[in-house]
């Protein structure tokens, strides 16, 4: 059983590549039967999102991996990189964690994982490899997200407005926001505000069409820039993006909408070059502007400190990856001790009663120690093989040796309980624990 | 006994002190949450201490037990416990790492000063208005001391917003509307607590001295605190003033009322007793 991960993602294909291979929402579930229906394949994940479009599966082999890559089809193929075993999962850490994502430390693709996971769910793709698999990758993220700053502060121009805005304003349900123009990013940090819960979006231009064009689109109300004194009195957030070539928004102005307003705060973010708001406003109290620069110098920052992150956040996501490994390991291994303690000890117990049932008239005392016996000598026969075996967890050739030796692949059912009168066990999972305990 | 467990509480106290000011250096939730627990232990068994004391005290209200060194002690009880519900209420982790190490401070002195316990002047020590005028001494300051500390976040806040070059801290520093609307708040029930303390204060005096307004730094500090607090009030009420004019004014008002701790400790031997 191998996990194989197939797809591309930012680092290898160009925008105009994954578009053509994305896979929407809706059509997720049925490409997941398809894939499961391939010879071989057990069980199947496929993360799509505008970065990255990914298949994780299980496989009976490596040679799965053409398959999957077929599927991608043609456009992908010469881009896509195909992933193996501990490399694949490490991969899925790395994805979820946010470690490979284009912008290092984003919150969106842990949530993105998990609702591939949920759809693969529904489809009846998911087993139980990748559900482990997906529970420990969730974990890693998680602890990256907690013990490293890798996701603090915003990188970008408009989110760093609107975290500046909350900042300074707490809450941001009630409070009133004006766009004054129609600049792109000013529309994106508008639009991000009145998303976080802002009251009411006021758009103000020079040209009343344009304000109400605007307005419609982002979800306000058109006002005249003519009314901007008493606009300023009435905002919380401004902010400035027209096109004219002096300040907007002056000292003075601002000065006295400061009165008027009671002193309550006002955030204004100014996205031109020249500016719109006179630099020397953010003297007032209570007033605070933030130019273009500003801005960029704090996404800056915040990008040289997930960068210093990304190491730490690498050590979590590999103590994670080992401490999953191990635990696999091990896994895979009891399995073999449990088959061979059971085929041991059906043995002892049946010569056992052999030698019972020659040797009449035994008392019960009697009986029982030569039942004693033969575990005994199970005992000491198995314990160097079950010490070692342990110790391989699951990696070196002695689990298989151990199984072509004591012919323990014939026997598919695990053994009964090993004292006469004792539950019997009726699963795997329930011949290994008693076991495990005794080991 | 009540020795004992006021100890355990000044151990708590400074446990959570410690994972307060850890969590600073490294934002784990789990510190905050350990510093919260632990203050939480340390104030139940900090209260539980003065009602085993009250219980030796015996009749009076146990007020022949509020010694200066206690006052300094229900102080700190009665700031983490107001810590507490702030942070129930608004989730100000960033002020445990004051607050914590505050108690901290005001409950060493309450240790040295017991151990120089002075007894309360028997005039009044069986008095009610004494034990109101104790009690809302500790409210009061209590509720300052939470305002001075979100006022010094505030201003440490607004400087770097202003500056454009936030510090480490910054993101762990909640938003400045919040220390401001909770400051003031604090600010104004501490106003409320401090204005009845001083009222019950003039009680006692004239119970003990015959004097209303004895003039001595003590009195002289408590009462330019009270006026510049309700200056503040005023300002904020009239004139709308907020942000940094408002958390001066309460940084400035709270070491006035320091001032007044001060003098408690070199007070008339009439009014909170001679050195034993």
């Amino acid at each position: 059983m191998t996990l194989i991960c197939v797809g591309v993602s930012h680092k290898q294909a160009p925008i105009a590549v994954r578009e053509q291979i994305a896979v929407q929402t809706d059509q997720v579930g049925e490409r997941l039967r398809q894939l499961k229906a391939l010879p071989g394949l057990q069980e199947a994940l496929l993360v799509s999102t505008c970065n990255r479009i990914e298949i994780f599966a299980v496989a009976a082999s490596r040679a799965s991996g053409e398959d999957l890559l077929e599927t991608l089809g043609p456009v992908a193929a010469p881009h896509a990189v195909c992933r193996f075993d501990e490399d694949a999962l490490r991969h899925l850490f790395r994805v979820a964690a946010s470690l490979d994502s284009m912008v290092v430390g984003e919150a969106q693709i842990l949530g993105q994982v998990k609702e591939a996971a949920a759809l693969a769910q529904e489809a009846g793709a998911l087993g139980p490899e990748l559900s482990k698999s997906l529970a420990r990758a969730t974990t890693a993220a998680k602890r990256v997200r907690t013990e490293t700053e890798i996701a603090r502060g915003a990188v970008s121009v408009s989110s760093i407005a609107v975290q500046l805005a909350h900042k300074l304003l707490g809450n941001l349900e009630g409070r009133s926001i004006l766009l004054l123009g129609a600049g792109e990013m000013a529309q994106l940090a508008a639009r991000e505000l009145r998303s976080a819960g802002a009251r009411e979006l006021l758009v103000a231009n020079r040209s009343s069409r344009n304000a109400e064009e605007l307005a419609r689109e982002a979800g306000g109300v058109p006002v005249s820039l003519a009314e901007l004194p008493a606009l300023l009195e009435r905002a919380d957030v401004a902010i400035c993006s027209t096109g004219a070539s002096q300040a907007v928004v002056t000292r003075d102005m601002m000065a006295k909408a400061l009165k008027s307003r009671r002193y309550r705060p006002i955030f204004l973010v100014d996205l031109t070059v020249p500016r719109n708001v006179e630099p020397s406003a953010n003297e007032l109290e209570n007033v605070y502007v933030y130019d273009l620069d500003d801005l960029e110098r704090l996404a800056a920052q915040n990008r040289d400190l997930r960068a210093a992150q990304v190491e730490k956040a690498e050590e979590i996501v590999e103590q994670e990856l080992s401490a999953f490994l191990a635990a696999s390991r091990e896994r895979t291994a009891v399995p073999v001790l449990a088959r061979l303690r059971a085929h041991a000890e059906r043995l002892a117990r049946t010569e056992a009663e052999k030698t019972l049932a020659a040797l009449h008239g035994l008392d019960e005392k009697q009986q029982k120690t030569v039942r004693a016996m033969a575990n005994a000598i199970v005992n000491k026969l198995l314990h160097a093989p079950t010490a070692r075996l342990r110790a391989e967890a699951g990696q070196g050739p002695l689990g298989d040796a151990a199984s072509a030796l004591f012919g323990l692949d014939a026997e598919s059912q695990p053994a009964p309980a090993t004292e006469p009168g004792a539950e019997t066990p009726g699963s795997d999972e329930g011949a290994v624990l008693p076991l495990l305990r005794k080991l | 006994m009540a020795t004992i467990l006021v100890h355990i509480a000044l151990v708590a106290y400074a446990a959570a002190a410690a994972a307060f000011l850890t969590w600073l250096v490294r934002p784990e939730t789990r510190l905050a949450r350990a510093g919260r627990v632990l203050l939480l232990i340390g104030v139940v068994v900090h209260f539980a201490a003065f009602g085993v004391s009250l219980g030796v005290a015996g009749a009076g209200l146990g007020v022949a037990a509020w010694k200066g060194g206690q006052l300094f002690s229900l102080l700190a009880a009665v700031t983490v416990a107001g810590y507490l519900v702030l942070d129930f209420r608004y989730e100000l982790p960033v002020a445990g790492a004051f607050v914590a190490p505050f108690t901290v401070a005001v409950m060493v002195p309450a240790h040295l000063v017991e151990s120089n316990a002075r007894a309360i002047a028997p005039e009044v020590s069986h008095s009610i208005v004494l034990f109101v005028h104790v009690g809302a001494a500790a409210l009061g300051t209590a509720a300052l001391a939470l305002a001075f500390g979100l006022a010094i976040l505030y201003l440490a806040s607004e400087k770097q917003m202003k500056s454009k070059r936030p510090g480490r801290l910054f993101a762990r520093l909640p938003s400045l509307d919040l220390l401001d609307r909770a400051g003031y708040r604090l600010a104004v029930w501490g106003f409320v607590f401090l204005s009845l303390a001083i009222a019950t204060g003039s009680l006692v005096s004239r119970e003990a001295t015959g004097l209303t307004f004895p003039i001595a730094p003590k009195q002289g500090f408590a009462v330019l605190a009270w006026a510049l607090f309700a200056s503040m009030i005023q300002a904020r009420l009239v004139a709308g003033w907020r942000g940094r004019r408002v958390a001066m004014l309460v940084v400035a008002g709270f070491v006035l009322l320091i001032g007044t701790y001060a003098g408690l400790l070199t007070a008339a031997p009439a009014l909170h007793g001679t050195a034993a």
